[in-house]
């Protein structure tokens, strides 16, 4: 019964957003900015997929998500600039001609090849996310003071990505970029390529979630969210599958960053402010954490919901969400797709109250 | 040293006459250029006086350089720099003597600016008077302005600018324009010695009057050698002396700096880290109880000043700070009623719920408020303690350490010397087993929690003295106090005070050293690296509490 209400879900979500979507654009009902939008909100459901598998599977409470998510939209972005730059026959991109900084820095030379920027949008996040989780995990920092510390952390990285000096364009980021492997991004074939491009990996990162949260070792993160002392004695290196899961969600985020960026055309150390990376974090926590699905539900929600109400009334919108996170945590533990079991637990255990009164 | 007092005698004494003729020609000029018979005649009577360079009409002319001459009832007079409330002005009058008009009574004369006729003097008249500005705004009203005057005067000046230099000083109040003007002097009459051991009697003139410029003067006189080799280095041996001086306290300053920021995040963390020990609520609001406080101090100001009517006063802050306490702590209570009591023991749901209300709050206080408001500081709190003239400490700093010193007290006698402190860390140690004992720990966790946020938003209420009130102003400090609370151990009251005055002084130091941005990061991999050593920040419990 369950599996069968799971692949008709996948059914409606993949006609939905695969056939109607783009059909609504190629028959002229649709623009092909709404398109755009959620190629975006795409972005943020694998980068959502990622803090699933740590956050509701694992446990553990990351909230350096953001962080990794700019990793790979700057690396993209950089990618994109030094081409355009080249394609206009000058040496440097214009904000570091205004920096007056001479020569390219070099950790900005690897970006020239579309691959290895690819290669290094993994690997970087990968490695840091390795080197953080390596450090925290050993010395058995968990539960709130893992949150705390990579909240810092990523507060530091933001200061640092705010900076002139860091090359990597300051408080206005990078932006400006024109083109990605030779197509036109202001063309709409190429935004409705990038979308369906940004629906397929969703779709891939999402069984590959499905696959690991269904495997041995998904089983063995579950069982270090619920007692990880309890797996430890049963001869587990909670400290590995912990690093596995936290490189893996780092990737996923990277993934997210990379798709994300070609379809805004813009990049700011905004993106991984203290804000946004609490916020991304909410999007699994409304959607339904330890839940695939809800993972996905809950950031194409939040930032559909977002991107309606800022435009219908804008000074309500931080209300709005803060009610959200505050019933969602009070009543609706499950989040969004657990909504129906937890109206039917209330509703079931009145009645049980009620019969037995009378 | 006497006989250069004596020729200053003989010097003022064959000078007399020569005032006092140039005193009745100042008496035509200045008739002159008030009611001139010719534009022409204006203009010369004016590089006349110029070239004079009277004390007595200096007023005048600086009157005339500012464009605050006027005429009222055909003498001329002029304004003070600042209207009063009425927007009514002091008057003074300006030639033959410059002193402060008064009415019938006694009381100084107040008037608007209309009741007084403008006299216009054309631009290329005034600036025949720029060269002689320095000279002139030596005798300014503003303390200020005679400094910047002071400082201007080249050490080459002639003998009739020595003689107004001195002429000011004597009549100098102000400490720093005194401080500046002597050093203009003694730096004058260095270049003016011819015997080594005068020169050097300056040179320590100038080293133990340190003005800013000290160093740089010195050295540069040690460079043009002006006098021997001698004089030259015994003036950059000075100038590398005070330089050391300069940076000794310059430490010092830095390691008060790193006392006051350690101690507001104590003040802050000092809530936080009760709340989080007791209930194991990851507070994310417990800025905004702080922006709670700021914004109470605001408003009390504004009632204060507004609807009671006492302007000028410096009572309403001491009003405000139990007031903040108890706004603060009153929301947090609400809140702990609302919401947080749902949450005991879910940490990190706790973390999102805070994070939520704190979402409100801001946005709460951004459509009450605007965006940037702010509070006066209290006139008892302005200005510092000068403990030597490069080494100030600002007496609101001052303040804010006296506070969270006071509430670290306050806090420590509470919890350790009251049946409520008992009762709250019994709680803190095992909630189950408190309640089993009898403690009612649902209303111990709502008197902490109401502890705790008013703790935040006196913290708040410090700080309008030492920035401005925005609506997101608690966002800057919280990852700051977590880290205080994460690295000192949960629900530790040395803990909290020792890592709070420890990150203070690390960023404070390392803001030296490095840029403010990268302090920040070398602080957090250094507390990053601490927690792989102790885990459970710097005093976890011992025993078999700590496991859970």
């Amino acid at each position: 019964m369950k599996t069968k209400n799971n692949i008709l879900l996948y059914i409606l979500f993949i006609a939905f957003f695969a056939i109607l979507l783009p059909a609504g654009y190629l028959t002229g009902l649709l623009s092909v900015n709404t398109i755009s939008v959620w190629g975006r909100y795409f972005c943020f459901a694998i980068a959502a997929l990622g803090i699933d598998l740590i956050w509701g599977y694992t446990g553990i409470l990351s909230m350096c998500q953001a962080f990794f998510f700019c990793l790979g939209s700057y690396g993209i972005a950089m990618h994109l600039l030094l081409k355009k730059t080249v394609a206009a026959g000058a040496a440097l991109p214009d904000f570091m001609a205004w920096n007056k900084i001479e020569t390219l820095p070099f950790f900005w030379q690897p970006f020239h090849s579309f691959g290895w920027s690819v290669i290094l949008c993994l690997l970087i996040p990968a490695a840091f996310a390795f080197i953080i989780g390596l450090v925290l995990f050993r010395s058995r920092i968990k539960g709130v003071y893992m949150a705390i510390i990579t909240q810092a952390l990523t507060l530091a990285m933001w200061l640092i990505f705010l900076r002139n000096e860091t090359n990597l364009g300051g408080t206005n980021g990078l932006t400006d970029f024109n083109s990605i492997l030779g197509y036109s991004l202001s063309a709409s074939s190429v935004k409705l390529a990038l979308y369906l491009v940004s629906l397929a990996v969703l779709c891939t990162a999402y069984y590959c979630c499905y696959r690991i949260t269904h495997s041995k070792f998904g089983k063995v993160l579950q069982a270090i969210r619920d007692s990880e002392s309890r797996v430890s004695y049963t001869a587990y290196k909670v400290v590995d599958y912990k690093l596995a899961v936290f490189v893996v969600a780092a990737l996923l985020a990277a993934v997210g960053g990379m798709l994300y960026l070609p379809q805004t055309g813009i990049i700011t150390p905004g993106r991984m402010d203290v804000k946004a990376s609490v916020e991304m974090v909410m999007w699994v926590a409304l959607g339904g954490r330890g839940n695939l699905k809800g993972a996905v539900i809950g950031a194409l929600l939040v930032n559909f919901l977002y991107s309606i109400c800022t435009s219908l009334f804008p000074d309500s919108w931080l209300f709005i969400l803060g009610f959200l996170f505050v019933i969602t945590v009070l009543y609706f533990d499950k989040g969004f797709m657990g909504l129906g079991d937890t109206i039917r637990q209330k509703f079931s255990a009145t009645r049980l109250k009620t019969s037995q009164t009378h | 040293m006497n006989t250069s007092l004596l020729r200053m005698l003989m010097c003022c004494l064959l000078l007399l006459p020569l005032f006092s003729a140039g005193q009745d020609s100042a008496s035509i000029y200045t008739a002159q250029l008030l009611q001139p018979p010719a534009d022409s005649v204006r203009s010369q009577a004016i590089g006349r006086l110029a070239a004079l360079r009277i004390p007595a009409t200096f007023p005048l002319l600086m009157a005339i350089n500012d464009k605050k001459l006027y005429l009222l009832d055909q003498k001329a007079v002029t304004i003070d720099s600042h209207p009063s409330s009425e927007g009514t002005y002091r008057l003074y009058s300006l030639y033959p003597d410059n002193t402060l008009l008064t009415n019938s009574s006694g009381q100084p004369l107040l008037l608007q600016l209309s009741a007084l006729k403008t006299v216009d003097i054309p631009r290329a008249d005034r600036l025949q008077l720029a060269s002689i500005a320095p000279l002139f705004n030596l005798f300014s009203n503003d303390p200020q302005k005679r400094t910047l005057a002071y400082s201007q005067l080249k050490h080459t000046g002639d003998s009739a600018t020595l003689r107004t230099l001195k002429a000011a000083l004597a009549r100098e109040s102000n400490t720093d324009a005194l401080r500046t003007g002597k050093e203009a002097l003694y730096a004058m009459q260095l270049y003016n010695v011819s015997t080594t051991a005068i020169a050097k009697a300056y040179i320590d003139s100038i080293a133990d009057n340190w003005s800013d410029n000290a160093p740089v003067l010195l050295r540069d006189y040690a460079r043009s050698g002006f006098l021997n080799q001698e004089t030259a280095q015994y003036a950059a041996a000075k100038a590398v002396g005070l330089e050391k001086r300069y940076d000794n306290l310059q430490r010092v300053q830095h390691f008060f700096s790193g006392l006051s920021l350690g101690s507001i995040l104590v003040l802050i963390a000092l809530g936080l880290s009760i709340v989080y020990g007791l209930a194991g609520i990851i507070n994310m609001a417990h800025g905004e109880f702080m922006m709670i406080g700021a914004y109470t101090t605001y408003c009390t100001q504004v009632i204060f000043t507004k609807a009671l009517g006492i302007p000028q006063t410096d009572l309403f802050f001491f009003f405000a700070l139990p007031f903040s306490f108890l706004v603060a702590g009153s929301l947090g209570w609400v809140l702990e009623r609302l919401v947080i009591r749902h949450l005991y023991a879910k940490p990190l749901e706790s973390l999102l719920a805070t994070w939520g209300v704190s979402l409100i709050l801001i946005q709460t206080a951004r459509l009450l408020f605007g965006d940037l408001t702010a509070v006066k500081t209290p006139q008892l709190l302005a200005g510092g303690w000068q403990v030597s003239p490069h080494l100030t400490l600002p007496y609101n700093r001052l303040f804010i350490i006296a506070l969270s010193i006071l509430m670290v007290l306050f806090t420590y006698l509470m919890l350790y010397r009251t049946r409520l402190g008992l009762q709250i860390r019994s709680v803190t140690q095992n909630r189950q087993m408190s309640a089993c004992l009898g403690i009612e720990t649902r209303r111990v966790a709502s008197i902490t929690f109401f502890i705790g946020s008013g703790l935040a938003g006196l913290a708040g209420c410090a700080i309008t003295l030492i920035g401005n009130v925005v609506p997101d102003m608690g966002q800057t400090y919280i990852v700051d106090s977590f880290l205080v609370v994460v690295t000192g151990g949960v629900g530790k009251l040395a803990g909290t005070i020792l890592s709070g005055l420890g990150i203070g002084f690390f960023t404070k130091i390392s803001e030296s050293f490095f840029q403010a941005v990268y302090g920040k990061v070398f602080i957090l991999v250094f507390i990053m690296l601490f927690m792989q050593y102790k885990p459970k920040g710097l005093f976890p419990d011992k025993g078999r509490i700590a496991e859970d």
